[in-house]
């Protein structure tokens, strides 16, 4: 076992920094308290300027233009707000607590609450009555026929793929309601400033204006270039407010050091992002306001701030080395980026919280790994934030750990798995040896697949070089598994024939009969799905383009052409899989009981699943106990899981998208494993009717008995096909000492080495956590991770709590799993 | 009266329910200047229809007014198909508009522009709270 030493970049000799706490950060204390108290409110400011923008656009102007002049119009009214003592400058909305309208995507969703959403029961958002009335009179009626959903359903006279799409129970479109998760570049904007951008564009503008080209691509890339100039422009002119404002608030300021602050942020945002960061606030507060910024152009949904201890290490070091920083205002200022990072949440209606609910925004920040030269990569602020995760205990930013076992130090390791102890949820393992490899063998170059990030839940994405779209299908896997059993029909849509006639699998005489259905019917069903994305891509492509985010990317500013356009250096759509262990056990059961074992036949048992296994004890009992379980070595589940893993990656990579990248295929489910897993029937793997799914790739709730054995089964699937990311979610009861902690460390080096990619977990044991949901005012700050992103207990819905708690829990000392409560049995899917 | 009648929609649902809010609307319109103000500038062509075919109800919003016709109208904005009235109410008011529990039951389906769905959902709730002295 080869493991270097600490990395030079690294000067700490506590990498626990345990002398810094909340007591002696009082700030941060003091900001945590204050946004743990806000409650949420909707924010109309963005929604009303672009719209105003919007209308009074000339109709033949092109769609980069209408657009990025919308953006400067908003940037430079957008209010600017200092609602607390934070070291930073910039809001991302009106409100101290945000959700923003985005009338272009899912804004109209909650017309019909306009006037009950404030005291709605599950997740309430504050809104004015004045608030409400504009969104009504002003705003909606504008984007009634013009959002990009109905855009694209007239286009194409609503098309059977959006038809079957908003059935909801077979695959989610998100371009819908965003496109957003990626990870912009931010080091250009740091190191050279803005108005650096805005010049680069200019040149390229006047050169290709003085070619004398006159054809559509040429005033296309015309138009582009000179979007790109006025958005930056409105980016500047609101960090020029906020410094005004700032100056402004100074002066009447009679607490000495709230004045100082003021005066520090004028200062900071005077210069940046405008010109070039000088030190470590203002690389900090730049990236913010850049962050703010590309809110202004797209939804608040997974856009990622990336490597942050790599982007801001020189500033940090330089600081460090001048004598100009301490290890305590750096972490503060870490801490005030990482609260920042919370001011907002998505604008959900009350319905899509079934589905969604407690979801953040999903701003995921990566730390850790190597460098793009392959060494060691951590480094103090590595640790920095570490511990300030550790400290804040927040929903968001989303961090990922980055380790790699032949680079990172064991001490790096057993930091992570401390933090996740005292955190019960975060940070997330990322394997960099399985990542990296997985980008390269999707035409990633070397030195680019080693500067990965997470983009939201658990995507691999390249800061500033790939534009993934990474959310594009959420396709739900027992959905397929239905229309195999039922000849193309589904018990949840009645009698209607949604997918191909497929056969009565009643006369299948083989398994491989039943194999060839699923099949077919997943090729239908994701063509469906491509389809529509593609319609999607190509609406985005004429009336919504993002050249503000664009210049926060390599490709574009060099070709001239948009992220949508394509102008990425890497693209690809990603597509992810609700339902992958259930469907998996489920061709196990099928295989077994009707094949190999006969335990039943197959009238038999699609008879049990209607019946919902009443009059059917026998055969449930043998489907719960006897099948084949996915995450045990038995060879049936291996090859079954392997065979669908390696089936829908080759479907998906047949497929080029409208930027001309590929599709890829992954396993994280967010909350729909819970919501789609309530409009499912009764499934052969022994779960009853309307139960809730296993989230992401893990194994069914109580199937795998063996930690090491599930583990060593999840890594063996072949890496190269999961290229969209996995998310897999363990739980220990407790890991109570330092040995346990490093017990942690080794089973996930293990799980890393045997080719894993992703591995995160819940400490918490069955008890606590069903205590935490009959009692919810007991645990308001309870942090659990769901499929690839954290969550306030609370504010998850009763299933997916459920599916929470009955994840199985194993003993850290034995790796065996931990027998569920006898008296809470009944929240199990399968009983 | 109207009071009572969008109280009853809380608790018992007859098959009559479409057509009561459709003409409470219709009279809040012409009485409520407030009320008015939804659907000045406002078009829409709306398709109601109970899956049995008993109930077949278009409503059509055009210059600030608004006409209901027990016919099929053609150039709809939004179909919104239904088992049965109570399906139609459960989908319609918050709190709490059982969209998922619509799927699961196959009670409601749309088809068409749900921005129109939206906002008809939205005057409809209006109506019951102004109706029943909440705002």
């Amino acid at each position: 076992m080869s493991h270097s030493n600490s990395s030079a970049k690294v000067s700490f000799t506590d990498i626990s920094l345990a002398e810094y706490t909340l007591d002696t950060l009082p700030l941060l204390k003091q900001l945590r308290l204050g946004l743990l108290a806000e409650k949420p409110e909707v924010c109309i400011e963005r929604a009303r300027h672009y719209t105003k923008s919007l209308e009074s656009a000339p109709e033949d102007q092109s769609s980069e233009l209408r657009y990025a002049n919308a953006a400067k119009y908003f940037l430079s009214r957008k209010t600017p707000l200092f609602f607390d003592d934070n070291r930073l400058a910039g809001t991302t909305g009106s409100k101290p607590f945000c959700a923003p309208v985005y009338p272009e995507w899912t804004g109209l969703t909650i017309w019909p609450e306009l006037d009950t959403i404030s005291n709605r029961e599950k997740n309430p958002l504050k809104l004015t009555r004045e608030a409400a009335d504009e969104l009504n009179f002003k705003i909606y009626p504008y984007w009634m026929d013009r959002n990009i959903l109905e855009y694209t359903r007239k286009k194409h006279g609503n098309p059977k793929s959006m038809r079957i799409f908003e059935r909801i129970v077979f695959f989610l479109a998100t371009k819908a309601g965003c496109i957003s998760h990626t990870i912009p570049c931010y080091t250009l904007a740091l190191e050279k400033g803005v108005e650096y951008i805005i010049e680069d564009a200019a040149s390229k503008e006047a050169a290709l204006i003085n070619s004398g080209d006159r054809d559509g691509e040429t005033l296309k890339k015309i138009d582009f270039y000179k979007a790109v100039q006025i958005a930056m422009e409105g980016v500047i002119a609101y960090a020029q407010n906020l410094s005004r404002e700032a100056s402004r608030l100074a002066d009447r300021e009679t607490d000495p050091d709230r004045a100082e602050n003021y005066r520090q942020m004028a200062e900071v945002c005077g210069q940046v992002p405008a010109k070039p960061a000088r030190t470590f606030r203002e690389a900090v507060n730049a990236l913010w306001l850049i962050q703010v910024a590309i809110h202004a152009e797209n939804i608040n949904m997974a856009m990622s701030p990336g490597r942050l201890d790599q982007i801001l290490y020189r500033y940090y070091r330089a600081d460090m080395d001048r004598g100009d920083l301490t290890v305590e205002a750096a972490m503060e200022l870490v801490g005030c980026l990482w609260l920042k990072l919370n001011d907002n949440t998505n604008l959900v209606p009350e319905t899509a919280e079934e589905l969604f609910g407690g979801a953040g925004t999903v701003p995921a920040v990566t730390v850790g790994g190597v460098d793009e030269e392959g060494e060691d990569a951590v480094n103090d602020l590595t640790y920095i934030m570490l511990r300030v995760t550790e400290l804040l205990k927040t929903r968001d930013p989303s961090l990922n750990a980055r380790f790699h076992y032949e680079k990172n130090s064991v001490e790096y390791r057993d930091r992570i798995a401390q933090v996740i102890v005292n955190t019960k949820a975060v940070p997330a393992y990322l394997n960099d040896v399985t990542n990296i490899q997985v980008l390269k063998e999707q035409g990633t170059e070397e030195k680019d697949a080693r500067d990965y990030a997470v983009i939201g839940c658990v995507e691999l994405g390249v800061p500033g070089r790939s534009y993934d779209a990474s959310s594009s299908i959420m396709l739900n896997l027992v959905s397929v598994l239905e229309l195999a059993l039922n000849n193309g029909k589904r018990p949840v849509t009645g009698d209607e024939q949604i997918g191909p006639v497929t056969g009565e699998p009643v006369n299948f005489e083989t398994y491989d009969q039943f194999w060839g259905a699923f099949k077919t019917q997943f090729t239908w069903l994701a063509g469906k799905a491509v389809e529509l994305n593609e319609l999607f891509g190509r609406a985005y492509q004429e009336i919504l383009p993002s050249p503000l985010l664009s210049s926060f990317f390599e490709g574009p500013m060099e070709t001239g052409r948009d992220l949508i356009s394509g102008g990425a250096r890497y693209n690809s759509s990603g597509a992810t899989h609700i339902g992958f262990a259930d469907t998996v056990d489920s061709l196990n059961a099928i295989q077994q009981a009707v094949f190999v074992d006969k335990k039943c036949t197959f009238a038999e048992l699609k008879a049990a699943l209607e019946a919902d296994f009443k009059g059917y004890e026998a055969l449930h009992a043998y489907l719960v106990k006897r099948a084949p379980k996915y995450g045990t070595d038995n060879d049936i589940a291996k090859e079954n899981s392997q065979k669908v893993i390696r089936f829908l990656y080759d479907f998906y990579q047949r497929h080029v998208n409208y930027r001309g990248g590929k599709y890829r295929p992954g396993y994280w489910t967010m909350t729909n494993h819970a919501g789609q897993g309530k409009l499912a029937g009764a499934l052969p793997n022994g779960r009853k009717a309307h139960q809730v799914f296993a989230s992401g790739i893990t194994p069914v709730s109580q199937a795998a008995e063996a930690l090491t054995t599930s583990l060593r089964m999840i890594a063996e699937l072949e890496s190269k096909c999961i290229a969209s990311g996995e998310a897999l979610n363990y739980k220990f009861p407790s890991v109570p000492d330092r040995e346990e902690v490093a017990a942690l460390g080794q089973v996930v080096e293990a799980y890393c080495r045997q080719g894993g990619l992703h591995i995160q977990f819940n400490i918490m044991s069955y008890e606590d956590l069903i205590r935490a949901k009959e009692a919810p005012d007991d645990y308001p700050e309870l942090l659990v991770r769901v499929s690839g992103y954290s969550a306030y207990f609370k504010d998850l819905n009763p299933a997916m709590k459920d599916e929470i708690i009955t994840r199985t829990a194993y003993d850290i000392k034995t790796g065996r799993a931990v027998p569920f409560p006898e008296a809470y049995k009944e929240m199990m899917s399968n009983q | 009266m109207l009071k009572e009648i969008f109280e009853s929609f809380d608790s018992e649902i007859t098959e009559e329910f479409l057509e009561l809010l459709l003409n409470a609307m219709g009279l809040f319109f012409v009485f409520s200047r407030e009320f008015r103000r939804q659907i000045e500038g406002f078009e829409g062509r709306y398709l109601f229809r109970s899956r049995d075919g008993g109930i077949t109800i278009s409503t059509v919003f055009k210059d600030g007014k608004m006409k209901v016709k027990e016919k099929e109208i053609s150039n709809t904005d939004i179909i919104i198909s239904f088992k049965n009235a109570k399906a139609l109410r459960d989908f319609i008011f918050s709190p709490k508009p059982d969209i998922l529990g619509s799927i699961l039951r196959q009670d409601v389906v749309v088809d068409g522009n749900l921005n129109y769905m939206y906002k008809f959902a939205y005057m409809a709730k209006r109506l019951q709270l102004m109706a029943t002295g909440q705002v």
